[in-house]
Formats: C-alpha cells, sequence, structure tokens
C-alpha cells in the first residue's frame, strides 16, 4: 500500500500531517502512470504536474482537495494541453481554454497528472474503439478483458491506483458501467449540477460530467467542489449547491428502495443475482424496505434503440465543427466540400461513420417523425415512468451490469433481453437525468460486480447517504487492484 | 397579358448589441480580422451557447411595433449543414417557434396605406465573413455569432415600391428600436426578395425566383421591377420561369443568375440540446416593450405637431442620430421649424461638404439653438445667422463672439424708429412717390435702398417695404 491507495480523506489528512507532500504524490502518481501497461493515457503531463505541484507547499486545511493528483478523460478541454477525445481528427489539437471542472478543481489545487483514454468521441461501452487502440482492465493482469467505456482510461487510473479520483463523461452509462467492472464508485450527478462547458459534447441532452472514486465519500466531497451554475453552461442549475458529506452518517432506516424487477429477470448470471439479492436482505435488516417493482418490458428494451437514435442524431450535429477547416487535419481538396470531405474521411473510424450516418438519417425530414421525433416520446415516456417510482420510493436499486468485466472475443447477442435491458439499463439515469452511483456488491473469481443507486433529480446528498450506508454493508471500500478485498455480500 | 407580381421579403438585420448572440465577445464592426472573437464563435470543442439577453429584448420589441404574438417561452433549434463560413456545422436559429409570429406593417402606397402582413420574427446568428483570392480564401470570424433577426414577410407586396416602402419600413423600426444600424450598404440589414408572377385572375401562384444581393433600398425597388419585367417577357416570349436563386448587379441594373434551385436542402432541424425552453414572464415582455426608445412613427407625429413639413421630418428621420441632435436643440428655440431649417440646410451642407457625421460635428445642439435665436429673438436676419454659424463652425468661437467678429448688429423692427426713416426717404424722394402713383413698382426698391442706407443697413428690410407701401398709400 502506498499514499495513492488511500481515499481523499486519508490523503488530506496525511498531507496535513506534512507526511507527505504533493509533489512526492504528484511524482509517485506519474511514475505509476508511465508503469501501467492498461493503455489508459492519451497523455501523461509530469512537467506540468511536477511544476504545480511545487508551487504547493503549504497544506490547506479546509481544501480536501489540496495536492491530490487526478487525472481527466481526454474529452475536457484543457488549456495547453493536448486533448484528442481518442480520435484522429482531434491529432496535435491543444485546446485555448479550461473546463470549467477543470479550472475547478485547478482552484482547487486538484493536480492534473495525464489525460485518459476513452471510446472514441465517447461513443462506446467497450474501451476498444480509441484511436490508440484497447484499453485492458487492470484486474485481468492476462489482458484479455474490457474495462468497459467509454471512461476507460480514467477508469483504469482509480482502479489501478495511479490517482484517488479521475474525471470521466457519461452519456448512457459512460462512468457508471466501468465502475461495475472496475470496482469503483461511479457516480454522475443530476442533469444540470456540474457545468458541461469544455467538455466534448456526445449528446448533450444526455452527456454529465461524472467521476470514479474508491470510496463514497470522496465522491461526496468533489461534489462540493464541481457542482455549480457556471454561466458559460446555460443548462446548468441555479439551485445552491449543499455540502454533500455533511449526513453521510446518520441513518437511513425507513427509506424505501425499489428494485425494478424486469432488470433482475433480465440477467442470467445466477451468482450475481444470488449477491443482488443477498444485498436486498441486508439493505433490509438494516431497516430499509425493498420493493419489487414492475416496470413495462417493452419500454425497458426499447432503452437502446432509444437512446442510439437520440445519441447519434446529437452527435452528428455535434462534431460537424471537425471540417479539416478548423478543427483535425487540413486535407488539400478542390472545393470546401472536398477539404471536409477527406478530413473527415480520414480522421473518424468507421465506427464513428456509421453513428453519424445513423445520426444524420434519423433527421432526415422524411424520417424524423419515424424515428428521432418517435424516439424523442419515447423518451419522454420512459422518463415519466422512472419518476413514477421515484415518486413512491427514494431509490432505485439494481444492478450495475449483468455480468463481471467481458473479455475482448465475447459476443453479446444484442437482441436479448440480457443485453436490451441488463448491459443498458443505466440510460434510464441519462434518460431522466437523474443522480446515480454505481458501487462495488462483490468480486466474482477476483472480478468485481457492482450495483446501482438512482435517486431523484437533485437529491445528491441524499444519494450519497445511501451509497455511504451500502459501502459499509459491502466493506468494499478502497477497493482497487494493489488493496484486493473480500466483501460482506 | 397582364401580370400580377407577388413578393415576399426575408429581411436578416445584424443587431447592435454590445456582445454576441451566444457569446461574450464583442459584437463590434470593421476592426482588424478575427478579434472579436470568443472560442464558441469558432467552435472550439466543448464551449456552449448562453442566449444574449438584450438581443432578445430587441426582438421583443421589433416583433411588438410588428404587431405580432410574442411566444413567452424562448426555444432554439440547430440547422444543419456545412458550409465554409458555418463554424459549428450548425447554425442556431428558432425554426419551430419563433420569438414572434402574426404580425403586420403599414406602408404608404399611392392613394394610402397598405397592410404588409408579416408572418414571423426569430432571432438567430451570423455566420463568419468569407474573403475569396485566387486559390486560398480567408475566413474572419468577427462576424459569425453577430445577433441576427429575421423577418419574415407574407407574399403582400405587388411591386417594387411597395417593396422600398417595406424595406424602409422595417428598417425605421430595427433602427429606432435600437436594434439595428439598418444600413444595407455595409450588410448591417440585408433583403432576400422572393418574385413570381401570374396573369390576373390566375390563381395558383407563378415559380418563385429569388433576388439576393440587393445593397441599398433604391435597388430593392430596381431589382424587383426588373425581375418583374424580366420574368413577364419569358412568360410573353412562351417561355418558362425556372426556380433559381439569383442576384442583383448594380452595375448593369440586371438580376444575374447564380444558381438553379434543385431540390431544398434537408436542415435536419432538431432542438438546441445546450439551451433548454426559456419561460419570459409577462413582466419582463412587458417591461422590453415599455423600455423602447420612441419609434419612427411617434417620432414623426410629434414633429409634424411641432410645425414641420413632411420633407423636413423625413429628411431628420433618416438618420436617428440627426433625429436625436434635434431634439437635443429644440428646448434652445422658440419654433423648432427654424432649427430644422439650419439642421438641413446649414448642417447637413458643412457635414457633406467636410465628410463628417453629425456625430462628429463639434458644434453642440445647444449653440446652434442659441444661433437660432438670434434670429428669432435677436432681431438678426437669416443671413446673417448663417454667416455666424459658419464662423462658429470654421473657427470654434462662441456665437456671441462671431457676432462680434464679423461686426454685424441686430436690426430694426421697431415700427417707430423704422418709420421715421421711411418718411423721411420719402420726404426727400417726392419724384418717386409720384412714378409710384403712376403704376411704377421698381421705385419701391429704390426707396427701400434709400432707407437701409440712411440707417445703416440696421433695419428689417421687410418691414421698411411693408411700412413704404402703407406710407405711399396714405400720401
Amino acid at each position: 500500500m502506498n499514499y495513492l491507495d488511500l481515499s481523499i480523506r486519508e490523503l488530506h489528512e496525511a498531507l496535513l500531517a506534512k507526511k507527505v507532500t504533493p509533489l512526492e504524490l504528484t511524482e509517485e502518481a506519474l511514475k505509476r502512470a508511465h508503469e501501467n501497461k492498461d493503455n489508459a493515457f492519451e497523455f501523461i503531463d509530469d512537467e506540468g504536474a511536477i511544476a504545480f505541484a511545487k508551487t504547493l507547499t503549504e497544506p490547506e486545511e479546509n481544501n480536501p482537495l489540496w495536492g491530490i493528483p487526478y487525472v481527466a478523460k481526454d474529452n475536457f478541454s484543457t488549456k495547453g494541453i493536448p486533448t484528442t477525445a481518442s480520435s484522429d481528427i482531434l491529432k496535435g489539437y491543444v485546446p485555448i481554454y479550461d473546463a470549467t471542472v477543470i479550472e475547478k478543481l485547478s482552484q482547487a489545487k486538484a493536480i492534473l497528472i495525464g489525460k485518459t483514454t476513452l471510446d472514441e468521441l465517447a461513443m462506446g461501452g467497450s474501451g476498444t474503439t480509441g484511436h490508440l487502440g484497447k484499453t485492458y482492465n487492470p484486474y485481468d493482469p492476462e489482458h484479455k478483458r474490457q474495462i468497459g467505456g467509454s471512461s476507460c482510461g480514467s477508469a483504469v487510473s482509480v482502479a489501478a491506483g495511479i490517482v484517488p479520483f479521475a474525471l470521466g463523461s457519461d452519456t448512457g452509462d459512460s462512468v457508471r458501467k466501468p465502475a461495475s467492472y472496475g470496482g469503483l464508485v461511479g457516480f454522475k450527478p443530476t442533469w444540470g449540477r456540474i457545468s458541461r462547458y469544455g467538455l466534448f459534447p456526445f449528446a448533450p441532452s444526455l452527456d454529465h460530467v461524472a467521476y470514479f472514486t474508491r470510496d463514497v465519500y470522496s465522491s461526496a466531497v468533489l461534489l462540493d467542489v464541481l457542482a455549480g451554475r457556471d454561466n458559460h453552461d446555460s443548462t446548468s442549475s441555479n439551485r445552491p449547491i449543499e455540502c454533500y458529506e455533511e449526513d453521510l452518517d446518520k441513518p437511513v432506516a425507513g427509506w424505501k428502495v425499489a428494485v425494478i424487477k424486469q432488470i433482475l429477470d433480465s440477467i442470467s448470471n445466477e451468482e450475481i443475482k444470488n449477491h443482488f439479492i443477498h444485498s436486498i436482505e441486508c439493505l433490509k435488516e438494516a431497516g430499509i424496505t425493498v420493493d419489487f417493482v414492475d416496470f413495462d418490458n417493452k419500454l425497458l428494451e426499447s432503452l437502446y434503440a432509444t437512446y442510439m437514435v437520440i445519441s447519434c442524431a446529437e452527435a452528428t450535429s455535434n462534431d460537424a465543427n471537425l471540417d479539416g477547416i478548423k478543427f483535425g487535419p487540413f486535407k488539400e481538396g478542390k472545393t470546401y466540400q472536398e477539404v471536409m470531405f477527406n478530413a473527415r474521411n480520414e480522421g473518424f473510424s468507421e465506427l464513428i461513420k456509421r453513428r453519424f450516418v445513423i445520426g444524420s438519417y434519423c433527421l432526415m425530414s422524411e424520417n424524423q417523425e419515424e424515428l428521432f421525433l418517435r424516439a424523442q416520446r419515447n423518451r419522454a415516456k420512459i422518463v415519466e415512468k422512472t419518476n413514477a417510482i421515484l415518486k413512491d420510493y427514494d431509490f432505485i436499486y439494481v444492478p450495475a451490469a449483468p455480468s463481471v468485466a467481458p473479455s475482448f472475443d465475447s459476443a453479446s447477442d444484442r437482441l436479448s433481453d440480457e443485453y436490451l435491458i441488463a448491459d443498458n439499463h443505466l440510460a434510464l439515469g441519462n434518460f431522466a437525468g437523474l443522480p446515480s452511483i454505481t458501487l462495488p456488491l462483490f468480486l466474482e473469481n477476483g472480478l468485481p460486480v457492482g450495483i446501482n443507486f438512482m435517486g431523484r433529480a437533485f437529491e445528491e446528498k441524499k444519494l450519497f447517504q445511501m451509497a455511504n450506508a451500502f459501502e459499509k454493508l459491502s466493506g468494499l471500500k478502497d477497493l482497487s487492484v494493489n488493496n484486493k478485498k473480500e466483501g460482506n455480500l | 397579358m397582364n401580370f400580377e407580381a407577388i413578393i415576399g421579403i426575408e429581411i436578416h438585420v445584424q443587431q447592435k448589441t454590445k456582445s454576441k448572440m451566444f457569446s461574450a465577445a464583442p459584437n463590434g464592426f470593421s476592426r482588424d480580422p478575427n478579434t472579436q472573437i470568443a472560442p464558441l464563435d469558432m467552435a472550439y470543442p466543448g464551449t456552449m451557447p448562453v442566449v444574449n439577453k438584450q438581443a432578445v429584448i430587441n426582438a421583443i420589441r421589433v416583433a411588438n411595433a410588428l404587431h405580432m404574438e410574442i411566444d413567452h417561452t424562448l426555444y432554439f433549434d440547430r440547422k444543419n449543414y456545412f458550409y465554409s463560413d458555418l463554424p459549428k456545422g450548425f447554425q442556431i436559429t428558432q425554426q419551430a417557434r419563433p420569438i414572434g409570429k402574426n404580425g403586420y406593417v403599414m406602408v404608404a402606397v399611392p392613394g394610402g396605406m397598405k397592410k404588409i402582413r408579416i408572418e414571423r420574427i426569430h432571432m438567430e446568428e451570423d455566420t463568419c465573413k468569407q474573403e475569396h483570392f485566387m486559390d486560398y480564401s480567408l475566413l474572419d470570424y468577427n462576424r459569425a455569432g453577430v445577433p441576427l433577426c429575421e423577418i419574415v414577410s407574407m407574399p403582400d407586396i405587388a411591386n417594387g415600391t411597395e417593396a422600398r416602402e417595406y424595406a424602409e419600413a422595417i428598417r425605421n423600426i430595427v433602427v429606432y428600436s435600437g436594434t439595428s444600424d439598418g444600413k444595407m450598404e455595409e450588410g448591417s440589414m440585408r433583403c432576400d426578395t422572393n418574385v413570381s408572377i401570374r396573369p390576373y385572375g390566375q390563381k395558383a401562384f407563378g415559380t418563385k425566383v429569388e433576388v439576393k444581393n440587393i445593397n441599398s433600398f433604391k435597388n430593392v425597388e430596381l431589382a424587383i421591377d426588373y425581375e418583374i419585367k424580366r420574368q413577364s417577357q419569358l412568360l410573353l416570349q412562351g417561355k418558362k420561369i425556372q426556380q433559381e436563386t439569383r442576384r442583383w448587379d448594380e452595375a448593369s441594373g440586371r438580376t444575374v443568375l447564380m444558381r438553379v434551385k434543385t431540390d431544398a436542402v434537408d436542415y435536419k432541424y432538431f432542438c438546441e440540446p445546450n439551451i433548454t425552453p426559456i419561460h419570459m414572464s409577462d413582466e419582463f415582455i412587458q417591461k422590453a416593450i415599455e423600455t423602447c426608445p420612441e419609434l419612427y412613427d411617434s417620432k414623426k407625429e410629434r414633429y409634424l405637431k411641432m410645425g414641420l413639413s413632411e420633407t423636413d421630418v423625413e429628411v431628420i428621420l433618416a438618420n436617428p442620430k440627426t433625429a436625436a441632435y434635434f431634439e437635443e436643440g429644440v428646448p434652445f428655440v422658440q419654433n423648432a421649424k427654424n432649427l430644422a431649417n439650419f439642421l438641413i440646410v446649414e448642417i447637413n451642407s458643412y457635414l457633406n461638404k467636410n465628410g463628417i457625421t453629425i456625430q462628429e460635428l463639434e458644434l453642440s445642439p445647444k449653440t446652434l439653438g442659441e444661433i437660432v435665436t438670434m434670429q428669432e429673438k435677436g432681431g438678426l436676419s437669416h443671413k446673417q445667422c448663417v454667416d455666424i454659424l459658419n464662423k462658429v463652425l470654421e473657427e470654434g468661437v462662441s456665437p456671441e463672439e462671431a457676432k462680434k467678429d464679423l461686426k454685424i448688429v441686430a436690426q430694426v423692427s421697431d415700427t417707430d424708429t423704422i418709420l421715421k426713416f421711411v418718411k423721411e426717404a420719402l420726404d426727400n424722394n417726392p419724384q418717386s412717390i409720384a412714378d409710384f402713383k403712376a403704376g411704377n413698382q421698381r421705385v419701391l426698391g429704390f426707396l427701400v435702398g434709400q432707407v437701409m442706407k440712411a440707417s445703416h443697413g440696421k433695419v428689417n428690410p421687410a418691414e421698411v417695404s411693408r411700412l413704404l407701401r402703407e406710407e405711399l398709400e396714405k400720401r
């Protein structure tokens, strides 16, 4: 064990006591980053991180992030630091401004040590489609398993103990799913709670700034810093922010939790199911009411299609700025169309082009009604149903994924309920913009599996309180490849 | 065969807000290329649009002046297409829910006023400016993101004159509401016109031709009248009109084919996800309307009541800065008409001669008012006041100093004093009286001259003339 395997709270105490300095922490984090073999990094900022760490000499008692190294997914705009979104189209692009979250962390004196790999432009869930190739799950030294995506490099960085927290983005489940495969706490807040200014958009109506930690306290403390109104993002909420960690240890007895029956039923892995059901018993013992509720199966089966239509449609428009004129490789052409065509043809991978074609097709005037607008209406139905459940229950509680981290060569039946529902239900939180947190449940043959709690809009504080209670039950706080544990559940 | 023309106009006005439609970059005109820009204007990845409140207020004011229904919720859409002048690859506009719809404006036509209905007004953003050279093009993003209002008329316009009147009416509203400079010559107002013709009595519309690149109000009229003539001749020759976009070529006074329209472009509109619908309270809208600067029509009415002629009013209101100057000067004169005369004749010719604008004029409205008052109450003639004004303008001295330097003395208008000179002149020139009685009117001029000479030019010649006639009658 090393300081970097500790949580933000313990690290902060060590820094205050001057047992370790920001510079020592940074050097160790950089060393671990360079040594890591999981293809987690687009760019490691040795120079910038060391220079910043050297300026941090006097610990700040009331600043829990002071001197703590972190990484950010390579789709956050970082001034002066190359940012590619793991796409060739942005090769060589150096942003001229910092994303709001990057700026906030910099003001809190957290130290950015690098930018992490992702599925190209954050479109994907496997962590295999970035321009640097596959990102590997650190729990599998043989490199046969995914960490999941799209925030793959950020997940690796926290699971491998390189840093105690990492920024990611979550459009469908891009933080909360890899958190499940990496034994991490993966959190996304209510849509509008954290400014998205400077996050390269995939599908803005679904996009969230999200992040990984190894414990609930760190997750709550981070929201204190990252949340809040930003005049650069008019969709950011004016609601006052709260002290998200202050009620963590308060009792949760009496709360009501809904388990969506169809989601559990769609999982075939009996061991996961058994552990999950066991966890329900433990929650009940802790005084929590747990009920199974119904969610129209057809509606759940439509999640993936609805998500694809909306996200691809928005994406095709968002990435239209990458045209080889301002951004992207400039390719000669006789007309502006040729210049754009050549840049985009070479810059985007086939998978991305496929998504753009789907998105454009859905938006064409003759198809809009049948595809894009229909998907929007279906989204509204899904949101309505989700919120109806949360009217009667404080949280929705489900397994975060139907399996441990899949191997690269595993094929899933994309028409099965296991795929359509169990592998895609986390998108409920994106459709409805609700706060949602993934936590480790247990390890199956040394590979983690997570669960997910989703709460009502802007009830992050309560969600953290619930998650903290669960973390105590599971005993899987501070899990990492350097700190493997057997859980209680 | 006689044809009826059916014309609709789409007008884009650039708003003169402090910052751009969706970014905090300054909205400035004619500065160095690519200096008035924020990351959003060049579509840097991760940037997000934030709606400019003043642009919304302006749009509400224009919508209100055009008698439109105002939507209390703001919605924005993306219009998607690839073009080298379009930074984001989409334009943020208001397709589905424009801020205003179903309005009208009254325009002057021979024999009265005509109502031109207006379909919609919506807000959007401008593109960047392209400069094309032999084998390369340059892009200037200063214009990218400048707030625009697009005003779309119904096809209620029948000819070039009406079109010009309509465009001028819109110009007057956008200029006096403080929304835009409304200068077609500089591109801060652009008129795209749709012209079709059909034989009188035919119900179906003819093929629509779009005419762009019109750079003055006069040319709106000329371009449309040319286009009507062109289309009429085609039809009379038994030819077909094709659906196309033409541009006005000022040099040749003709419209020239730009491109034939094929199928309409599919802009794949969808709701802008980075701007959630914005509800505007009744109070907000009401306040925007109530605080709107006085509009053209209201000023016109007021100036007419001050005694100005219709022509004078139009000349003054042609430039809002002139109107502002005029209004500042009015409190310092007895009769606004006298001020208007000086402004329209002397000041305008001075501005023209020196190639400056009224904003650059150093003479304050108050000082001009003082000079006008010298004519009104100080007993100086118009000519004398013009001399004083010119000296003040040239040398920057005060009117009193100018008067002193020019050795100008007040005319005597006092009847008794003048009468004394008149009687003296008549007494000294009995032959002239006889000639006058015999019908020789010309002696009147001679007698006036005698009076002026005797009085050293101090008396008011008009008054002298009047009193001479009276005295001659008596003798």
